[in-house]
């Protein structure tokens, strides 16, 4: 057995005075108890908000893309802002669990259940945009790589959209897989823990019969280590997958190499915003603070210190070249951007993603819990911005002043687009009630490490010195 | 802790002696080179220099952002052997300044028949292209960027350092300086995006072709470079460690940097495929003629040498675990990933000025050699200087356990 | 499926079941399995388990992804149906590079959680028995296979001067079952 021990200098990852059983107590306790009456108005709120974006949908699959306000100029609007908004969300989720177990960032635990759970349904909501924007909704299956009715001819496999459906695809089941995977030792515990006997058949199944012996916790620590290893390079791929539907064309504004990373680092930037949304309303609802503490925030505020900063090295880049590379057309389409009829967009952007998060160098904001949780959306609304900005704004000055063109989203755009967050919020109440918010056993590997009441018992270590202990370490291998 | 290095007059000599050689090298270049007639002959001698000068500077300047960045992210695993880049970092004047001196003489003196070969900008001489970018690329504006920009990168290479050795007589379990120092880490990163990651490349390496632009190119050059100081980071701890030297690192620390070589390689090699594919798929003939000269023209043997050192050797050899913990394949892989980006610096810079007429000759390695002695003879001379462990680090003891 | 006795200790601390295991795995007692709520980093070289080789089999599931993507679009756009996009080449490597890369992930990821499903024998449905009901919240069990022979009484000594706080014996189900987790076995004793 290793020795237990982290410098004092690190704050404590679980509050109060916790023992493995309190941990379990405290996390299963939302699952057990009936939800509360907020619960039900937000989910309920959800569901109708689900129901208009159905209906809005329907109407849109009923009448044909024509009742959207896209045009022939502006053939990318909402629709697209919005699929790449959500899977930009959908970054953090897998972020946490993959890069930061690949760190070995011990703060993760707390927070990376709720969070690959929201890019789990944030993926799902991503995913619809594109599938309704096709218009003969009916004929989507035409982007499977099978020989179709004509022949055999097959998707154009050099299509930067058709990458899409791949690295969408494998995105969602990856992300499912190595959620699920970690999943399924906790809902073991709520299983062996159960009172009802319909609770005990249902997380019973769920829970795949798993037993903890020894043989499988090494499995399920080689297995999560290799799906982090293979998520963290995939979610790389995906949202430069996503910007390469822009990137590999000649369009002014969409054709430029920084795209790839600078997607990435705003993908994570928004996805993390996101995660601070959520979790401030988990920590508060669910009364999950000694968990979710203000040291998790603090970090993930870090966080989006650190990629809003990039993104913003990336604007300014990308201004910049557009200016050095002499082309006129680049020139044209950052001055339409900036100063033609959509610059608000422009400078919601910039100000929401770039100059905001500034103000998280100080430490008394990064542990602010309210001016967070106001700072998550503003970022979140900067960063639809600023896909609205690549993608409107870049459309609608065309070559020809003849198809200059304007745009504005019409109800069954607002609907869909509503009903989406519809659907995120009816998963993520749901997922808030009969899953465990927090990931049991993965807090318990951390609790003598880092928990509170442990730390406080490693004054002994910190006061002897360093050759003493380096001395006795290496004879206790 | 206190642990002493003491510079093994092997390792002197070869240093010395590696020094000698690019002495030789350039002396001899001055004369063969220089004063040759052969136009060719002369950019030569220039653009060595500056491959050179400017490779080992951002190598360097790697070692400075992987300290900030670890102190920002508090992390234990460097601070067994954090003398190490600290000990590269207090060179950044050095190799800094070489490169200033390089690149400054390069602008100011190095013309022929009225043009400057390398940095094409300097007389734009009526190209409209090159007159439109003269609010950026004029000899005052290089200047003013290379001179603040090595004088920032020196000064925080010796501030990371002094804060460690301040915390070294500090007394036992006072964390100020810690804390302080991951200030100064956010500041560094500050100035560090505002250079490396921006203006740094397009100024030094990018405006050797100077009609040509990429916006990924600074972060493709931060990958090439992290990434060998990295490399460099793990010659030297596997080189201490077999001087017995590093007692506290073991195979876990070793582990830790093999992780980080293999992980950046590949990262690196997004960048690559990011900025290459991009352009071959839009096929826009301002842009490719970067990737013509390269890929298919007189350079290609180095363009798919690059790649497979770069990407294939890391990503086959590294990949096992055994492999990361074994000081062989270690240092081994160290040494391809050094040459490799030196080799990937080496194609982004010499199709622009030398064309079809590039050489890997005496003259190349010569230097080569005496930077690698410059880098070893200042590096260990910074290593003796003070312990080579720190003492009263916050996470000494967490780096002493530490586990893969 | 073999239902056997078995001798159970639980622990309620990690820092016991360490030398709780050297002393079961020295005395000669069949050490059937430990339970633990959460990954214990050790147990494993404590109990002298092999290292696994799931990776490998990632890394196996990972190439065959790579050779599939990169076959399939190479057949159908050099062979089957060549198309001319844009000018590129038909067989446009750097093209296929991003399908690749995903179907790498994609065969990796699933073809190692079906095997890690397989080696652990579980599934919707699988039943297990379970020692202790407080297994996987902060009991560590160890569980020990008894012979016809063997003295329940000296086991449940023995493991009692390990350090355990609760010993039994059970007799159960040794591997899994189809059943479900909210109906009592009629053999479990405990």
């Amino acid at each position: 057995m290793h020795l237990k021990y982290e410098s004092s200098t690190r704050e404590p990852l679980v509050e109060g005075n916790k023992t493995y059983h309190q941990v379990t107590e405290d996390i299963c306790k939302p699952i057990e108890q009936k939800p509360s009456r907020l619960w039900y108005i937000g989910f309920f709120f959800s569901i109708s908000l689900l129901l208009f974006g159905v209906f809005s949908v329907f109407w849109e699959v009923y009448w044909g893309i024509g009742v959207w306000g896209i045009n022939r100029t502006i053939g990318w609007g909402w629709d697209i802002t919005n699929f790449v908004w959500w899977v930009g969300i959908g970054h953090a989720g897998t972020l946490i669990s993959a890069i930061l177990l690949l760190f070995r960032q011990g703060w993760r635990t707390g927070v990376n259940r709720a969070a690959e759970a929201m890019t789990i349904f944030a993926v799902m909501c991503a995913g619809q945009f594109p599938i309704f924007h096709m218009g003969r909704v009916w004929d989507a299956f035409y982007v499977l790589p099978y020989p179709n009715s004509r022949g055999p001819l097959w998707p154009n496999f050099n299509s930067a959209l058709l990458w899409d459906v791949f690295a969408i695809s494998t995105y969602f089941t990856v992300s499912l897989l190595f959620w699920y995977s970690g999943l399924v030792p906790d809902f073991a515990t709520i299983r062996d823990r159960a009172k009802t006997n319909l609770r005990k058949r249902l997380y019973g199944l769920a829970s795949f019969g798993w037993t903890g012996t020894a043989k499988n916790w090494q499995r399920h620590e080689a297995l999560s280590l290799v799906l982090a290893g293979l998520s963290t390079p995939l979610v790389l791929s995906v949202h430069t997958i996503v910007s390469f539907d822009f990137a590999t064309s000649v369009i002014p504004g969409w054709h430029t190499t920084i795209f790839p990373p600078y997607f990435v680092a705003g993908a994570i930037f928004s996805g993390f915003a996101m995660v601070q949304t959520l979790l401030i309303m988990v920590r508060k609802i669910f009364k999950l603070e000694e968990y979710i503490t203000l040291a998790h925030i603090e970090r993930m505020n870090k966080v989006i210190v650190l990629t809003g900063s990039i993104v913003g090295v990336a604007y300014l880049t990308e201004l910049f070249m557009a200016w050095y590379s002499g082309v006129e057309y680049e020139q044209a389409a950052f001055k339409w951007r900036i100063l033609g009829p959509y610059w608000w967009s422009y400078w919601a952007m910039m100000s929401c993603n770039v100059i905001s998060p500034q103000f998280f160098w100080f430490k008394k904001l990064r542990r602010n819990v309210p001016f967070t949780f106001i700072m998550s959306i503003v970022v979140n609304i900067g960063m639809w911005f600023e896909r609205f900005v690549i993608i409107v704004t870049s459309l609608y000055r065309d070559y020809i002043p003849g198809s200059w063109s304007y745009y504005s989203p019409t109800w069954p755009e607002v609907g869909f687009y509503l009903g989406t967050f519809g659907l995120f919020f009816t998963c993520f109440f749901l997922f808030a009630k009969y899953f465990p918010v927090i990931a049991i056993a993965e807090i318990k590997f951390i609790l003598k490490t880092s928990g509170n009441n442990y730390k406080e018992k490693m004054a002994p270590i910190e006061e002897k010195s360093v050759e003493e202990f380096a001395h006795e370490m290496e004879h206790a291998h | 802790m206190n642990e002493r290095f003491e510079i093994s007059p092997r390792l002197r000599n070869t240093s010395l002696a590696l020094i000698a050689v690019g002495i030789i090298a350039l002396v001899a270049g001055l004369f063969n080179l220089k004063l040759s007639h052969d136009h060719v002959d002369q950019t030569r001698f220039w653009i060595v220099l500056l491959h050179n000068s400017v490779f080992f500077a951002m190598v360097t300047v790697a070692s400075i952002f992987i300290l900030a960045a670890t102190s920002l992210a508090q992390g234990g695993w460097i601070v067994a052997y954090r003398r190490v880049p600290e000990a590269i970092g207090a060179n950044m004047w050095l190799f800094g300044g070489i490169a200033v001196v390089v690149l400054l003489s390069i602008v100011y003196f190095f013309q022929i028949d009225g043009h400057n070969p390398i940095f094409h900008w300097v007389h734009p001489d009526g190209d409209a292209i090159l007159e439109g970018k003269k609010a950026f690329l004029n000899p005052t504006m290089f200047t003013a960027f290379t001179v603040i920009t090595v004088a920032l990168w020196s000064y925080f290479g010796f501030k990371f350092r002094a804060i460690s050795l301040a915390q070294d007589l500090a007394p036992k379990g006072k964390t100020k300086l810690y804390f302080y120092n991951m200030k100064v880490a956010a500041l560094f990163l500050v100035v560090f995006c505002l250079t490396m990651m921006s203006t740094t490349p397009w100024l030094w390496v990018m405006s050797i072709d100077a009609h040509w632009y990429s916006t990924l190119f600074s972060w493709y050059n931060f990958a090439s470079s992290f990434v060998s100081g990295m490399a460099m980071i793990m010659l030297w701890v596997v080189y201490l460690k077999n001087q017995g030297n590093l007692k506290i690192v073991n195979k876990e620390h070793i582990h830790d940097l093999g992780k980080f070589l293999f992980a950046f390689s590949v990262f690196w090699t997004y960048l690559w495929f990011s900025q290459f594919m991009l352009i071959w798929y839009a096929n826009i003939p301002e842009e490719t003629t970067y990737f013509k000269v390269r890929m298919q023209g007189p350079y290609s043997i180095i363009f798919y040498a690059n790649f497979i050192i770069n990407f294939i050797m890391p990503i086959l050899i590294l990949m096992a675990r055994p492999s990361k913990r074994n000081y062989f394949t270690v240092t081994f892989m160290a040494m391809i990933i050094v040459f490799g980006h030196w080799l990937d610096f080496f194609q982004m810079e010499m199709p622009g000025p030398l064309g079809a007429h590039w050489h890997l000759g005496w003259y190349e390695i010569g230097i080569f050699a005496g930077f690698i002695g410059l880098f070893i003879f200042a590096v260990s001379k910074s290593l003796a200087k003070h312990s080579l462990v720190t003492s009263n680090n916050p996470l000494l003891k967490e780096t002493i356990i530490h586990q893969s | 499926m073999a239902i056997k006795k078995f001798a159970v200790a639980c622990y309620d601390d990690e820092a016991v079941l360490f030398p709780a295991i050297d002393k079961v795995r020295n005395s000669g007692y069949k050490l059937h399995d430990v339970y633990t709520p959460f990954p214990v980093h050790g147990l494993d070289q404590a109990m002298g388990l092999k290292e696994t080789d799931l990776h490998i089999a990632g890394f196996i599931y990972g190439i065959t992804g790579t050779s599939t993507a990169v076959g399939f679009m190479s057949w159908i756009f050099t062979k089957d149906w060549p198309i001319n996009f844009g000018g590129k080449p038909h067989f446009s490597l750097p093209a296929f590079i991003p399908i690749t890369f995903e179907l790498t992930v994609l065969f990796a990821a699933v073809g190692m959680v079906l095997t890690f499903c397989y080696l652990n024998q579980i599934m919707p449905g699988v039943k297990k028995h379970v020692f202790h009901p407080r297994q996987t919240d902060d009991t560590f069990v160890v569980a020990i296979e008894l012979s016809e022979h063997t003295s329940e009484a000296e086991v449940l000594a023995f493991l009692k001067s390990t350090g355990a706080n609760e010993t039994n014996v059970q007799v159960a189900e040794s591997e899994w079952w189809y059943g479900r987790f909210d109906k009592k076995e009629a053999y479990e004793l405990s």
